[in-house]
């Protein structure tokens, strides 16, 4: 299983190849994502298959609550390797 | 009388209402007059007062908008079901002749058409939808605040007295601008509503909401609405949203190309549903107006507190 920061450092990958105009040095794990329309609705549903990948782990969308994509630092947290319920 | 029955209203709260000016057809719509409409007016005069506190600019719409002008921000492709769309017979004479030596109507109700024209327009699903299309291409200087009202439609699959109509009356505050005057908007929306509520005696829960769209589960702009709340109404009784404030972020400054400090513009609203309003008045007052709250003074209230800087 992955650990958090592999997941960290993969998140932030993805992000800056969806978010061009955002620099390596701009994005934060605190940058709000969605708030500053660096990634839209419609890259939801890649992140959430990505998450599930890098988790391991299925994520159910009612389970879902609000900010929970906020930013990568708050993604790990939720779903990263500690978020992962056997 | 306090807070009558409970849930959605009756035969008997029907005929209560209709002594007091409502005729309701159960296709919908809502007629109103004598004191019911006396209400619905002074509500919009009060929407239009509160509007002031940003001086909106007010604007009056047609009922429909062109097909394209709506997909150019997917309204069809998220809300066909509930969209209703201008039907004309085809006007060639042969096929008006056709339609007319037809029986016109089926016994239920249904028309019988000949040939349709292209469908072009779409009925008013949302008041705002005008104003955003109606500054098309604009390049804002500083935010730009806007009123106006309209009679929506929308399809439903079911009708109830002034609390689910298939056409009503809606009164919009727009705020078009950065994600800051977007947000400020909102915020003090909020507040003077918040105000207005406590004068008029009415008890609203704010509650968070997502847009009706269809299919929802297969819609990212939904999953979006989940974990990035956008919408929340203001909710009578438990389940009746009588008004609501809205952030777009950028949707419809993209789609229309306003732009606003160099980017798309963002821009947020304040809805008000009238007929909701009325129910939720009469079945929090009563039915007789004689009880009913001074809702204009209430909104020169409002704009005195907030204007007087007592936010």
């Amino acid at each position: 299983m992955r650990s958090d920061q592999e997941i960290r450092d993969l998140l932030r990958s993805w992000v800056l190849t969806k978010a061009p105009e955002l620099s390596a040095d701009g994005l934060t794990d605190r940058t709000p994502l969605f708030e500053e329309r660096h990634l839209r609705s419609v890259h939801l549903p890649e992140l959430l298959l990505l998450l599930e990948r890098l988790r391991a782990a299925p994520i159910e969308v009612e389970d879902l609550r609000p900010g929970d994509f906020r930013d990568i630092h708050t993604m790990v947290d939720r779903f990263g390797g500690a978020g992962v319920t056997p | 009388m306090k807070r009558a029955a409970a849930g959605a209203a009756g035969s008997e709260r029907l005929a209560a209402l209709h002594g007091i000016g409502l005729s309701w057809q159960p296709s919908g719509q809502a007629a109103l007059r004598g004191p019911l409409l006396r209400l619905a007016e002074e509500c919009d005069r009060a929407f239009v007062r509160l509007a002031s506190l940003w001086d909106a600019e007010e604007e009056r719409h047609p009922a429909s908008l062109p097909a394209e002008r709506l997909q150019q921000v997917g309204y069809l492709r998220s809300f066909p079901h509930q969209a209703t769309f201008v039907a004309r017979l085809s006007p060639e004479e042969p096929n008006i002749d056709a339609f007319l030596t037809g029986p016109v109507m089926d016994e239920d109700g249904r028309v019988e058409l000949s040939g349709l024209s292209p469908v072009t327009e779409v009925l008013t699903p949302a008041a705002c939808y005008h104003l955003y299309s109606g500054h098309q291409g604009e390049v804002l200087d500083q935010a730009l605040y806007l009123t106006t009202r309209n009679i929506c439609f929308r399809q439903e699959t079911h009708y109830v007295p002034l609390r689910r109509l298939s056409s009503f009356t809606m009164r919009e505050i727009v705020c078009v601008g950065t994600a800051a005057e977007t947000v400020a908007f909102l915020d003090r929306a909020r507040t003077a509503l918040d105000l207005f509520f406590g004068l008029i005696d009415l008890d609203l829960e704010w509650l968070t909401a997502t847009d009706p769209f269809f299919r929802p589960e297969d819609n990212p702009r939904h999953l979006l609405q989940r974990v990035q709340p956008v919408k929340y109404e203001a909710t009578y009784g438990g389940d009746l949203a009588i008004a609501s404030v809205n952030r777009h972020h950028d949707h419809f400054g993209s789609g229309f190309g306003i732009t606003r400090d160099g980017r798309a513009g963002d821009s947020s609203c304040l809805a008000f549903g009238l007929e909701r309003w009325l129910f939720a008045l009469t079945d929090r007052h009563g039915l007789d107006p004689a009880s009913w709250p001074a809702l204009e003074d209430a909104a020169t209230t409002v704009l005195a507190k907030l204007r007087g800087g007592a936010e």
